[in-house]
């Protein structure tokens, strides 16, 4: 899982983000090598979240650097769709386009972005629904898939743009409890594989398992970071420890 | 028997039918019901006066029969322990009531009426210039929603770029527009244009009128169909590097049409009556038509066709407009 530690990733330098008055983020750093599985946890409005989406500039940091396989996102003059294109990303609420089938909804990118024809989408496509367990309900649409399904197609969708990084943004917490396993399972299979990944999750279970690195985020600030077993068998700092009380 | 054989079903349902009718406040009862009827019945024989032209007190007692026979129809309709066809049956009754007391007692002359609104006489050779009008009115018609709706499809796609100086200036167009009635956006268009050297013919002014009121709204429209589709939307699309332009054409167009058929299609027959507005500018539609059959021969007859000529068009739209609403609501996603 993610031995490799060649390449610089995800860079991202002093990451500030005020809402208005409100001091979201206070200077966040952190850097993801090739093939890292790193997660993010912390109590509700830590910024976890807000940290993720800056990355791909979906919040506009308010000051600070975010540097995505050498190329600088937050640069004024970037192709922002062109370093998007290789972040994949995966939301809560799958967010799957309503008025297109499963595939259409994979093909859609590749085609429009990538320029693949509709012959090579379709193979890509089918090749992914393989991969997360869908091919059957490839031409049904979203409303007709179970919450589970809908989230398998939407990394299914990120995936078919093969992005150098994948961002889950609390992907099961919208999940009934059945179907949270056969989400994670995708999950630890693009893992296997070597995918860069950042996870926003409160699947600690899955984390310990399948987390490099974790960054355990309060109050707008990394207040510990460390592999699984470090920060969970020995959390240095007090709030680590209270946060993981009431969730462990 | 078991428990679930038809027969035992009936009875036992018989049986708490009954139970229920007798727990009926009186008024509901069948008897009751029966027994009123035969009073109605020979309230009108006897109690309602013979004239056509009734007194005040006269107008009384009519009215009071009719309001006791809409009690009497009401009881039935609202009862829903009665059969339908009984509640159905009732309100055809009542419609009939009202018709014959209106025949009865409103001293109008029907051959007169007929003479005046439905002479056939006055329509002969007439139909040729009607239909004439006719087609005007279609014409503009058509090319003003087309491009009426071109038109407030791009405003609403440039305000969705979100740029100030823009908006600004749509917001303007738009308000200006709105707030204008139509009828005085014609006569500008029609009358001062020329002043400023710009020569149209009436038809070309009506349309472009009707363009420029259809754009306003149908942007607004359009912008509200755009902005109710979920920002998650827009997200996943950008993430996946879809341009600003594309996410707008493969992802929220898609679903904002369907959001939007329902006032488009009522805005869009709304804008086929507003073509009567044009007969101000001396274009011969099918009003203006009518009008002239109308001062030629001295009977309003040809305006009772051409309004008939319009309920003939719009009624038909107006169904098949809800038709596609709800075509539009089964295909996807609104189940959740």
């Amino acid at each position: 899982m993610g031995e490799e530690h060649g390449q610089v990733m995800v860079e991202a330098i002093e990451i500030q983000k005020y809402f208005k008055d409100l001091h979201v983020l206070r200077g966040i750093s952190t850097k993801v090598m090739r093939g890292q599985v790193v997660a993010i946890i912390g109590p509700s409005g830590s910024g976890k979240s807000t940290f993720l989406r800056c990355l791909n500039r979906l919040e506009e940091p308010t000051s600070g650097e975010v540097f995505i396989d050498g190329m600088e996102v937050t640069h004024p003059r970037v192709d922002l769709n062109k370093v998007r294109a290789e972040i994949g990303m995966v939301f809560q609420s799958f967010n799957l386009f309503p008025h297109l089938t499963a595939i259409e909804n994979i093909k859609l990118a590749p085609m429009h972005v990538r320029g693949l024809n509709d012959k090579e989408a379709m193979e890509r496509g089918m090749g992914l629904l393989k991969k997360v367990g869908l091919v059957d309900k490839a031409h049904t649409f979203p409303d007709q898939l179970s919450g589970g399904q809908q989230q398998r197609v939407a990394i299914a969708r990120a995936l078919a743009m093969q992005p150098k990084v994948m961002f889950f943004d609390e992907p099961t917490s919208a999940l009934d409890p059945e179907m949270i396993g056969e989400v994670l399972d995708v999950m630890k299979s693009m893992a296997r594989d070597g995918m860069t990944m950042m996870v926003v999750s409160h699947e600690m279970g899955f984390i310990r398992e399948v987390a490099d690195h974790i960054l355990i985020m309060d109050g707008g600030i990394i207040i510990e970071e460390g592999t699984p077993a470090q920060v969970f068998e020995h959390p240095t700092q007090q709030r680590t420890q209270n946060f993981l009380s009431k969730i462990l | 028997m078991t428990p679930s054989d038809p027969r035992h079903e009936t009875r036992a349902r018989r049986q708490l039918g009954h139970e229920h009718y007798m727990h009926q406040p009186l008024f509901r009862r069948y008897e009751f019901l029966g027994a009123m009827l035969v009073v109605l019945v020979l309230y009108a024989v006897f109690l309602l006066p013979n004239t056509q032209r009734p007194s005040t007190g006269q107008w009384a007692v009519i009215i009071m029969f009719f309001l006791l026979v809409m009690a009497w129809v009401g009881t039935l309709t609202t009862d829903d322990k009665k059969p339908t066809w009984m509640g159905a049956l009732a309100a055809v009754v009542l419609l009939f009531v009202f018709g014959w007391l209106f025949y009865r007692y409103s001293g109008a002359q029907w051959k007169k009426l007929v003479f005046v609104f439905l002479n056939q006489g006055v329509m002969e050779g007439e139909w040729g210039p009607l239909s004439e009008g006719l087609l005007v009115t279609l014409e503009i018609a058509i090319l003003s929603a087309i491009l009426g709706v071109l038109t407030g499809l791009i405003l609403a796609v440039l305000r969705s770029l979100n740029n100030w100086m823009l908006n600004l200036v749509i917001i303007a167009y738009v308000d200006v527009v709105r707030a204008t009635p139509l009828i005085v956006l014609l006569v500008v268009v029609y009358y001062a244009l020329p002043y400023m050297g710009i020569l149209m013919s009436a038809v070309m002014s009506g349309i472009l009128a009707l363009t420029l009121n259809c754009s306003a709204y149908t942007s607004e429209i359009f912008r509200a169909g755009i902005e109710s589709i979920h920002a998650g939307q827009v997200e996943a699309a950008r993430s996946l590097g879809l341009t600003s332009m594309k996410t707008m054409r493969l992802v929220i167009l898609p679903q904002a049409f369907r959001v939007v058929v329902p006032p488009l299609t009522s805005t869009l027959v709304g804008l086929l009556k507003d073509t009567a507005v044009c007969s101000v500018a001396s274009i011969v539609e099918l009003l203006r038509a009518a009008l002239q059959i109308q001062a030629w021969k001295a009977n309003p007859t040809p305006l009772i066709a051409a309004t008939i000529i319009y309920l003939l068009i719009l009624i038909p739209l107006t169904r098949l407009s809800n038709r596609l609403e709800v075509r539009m609501k089964t295909r996807f996603g609104v189940r959740r």
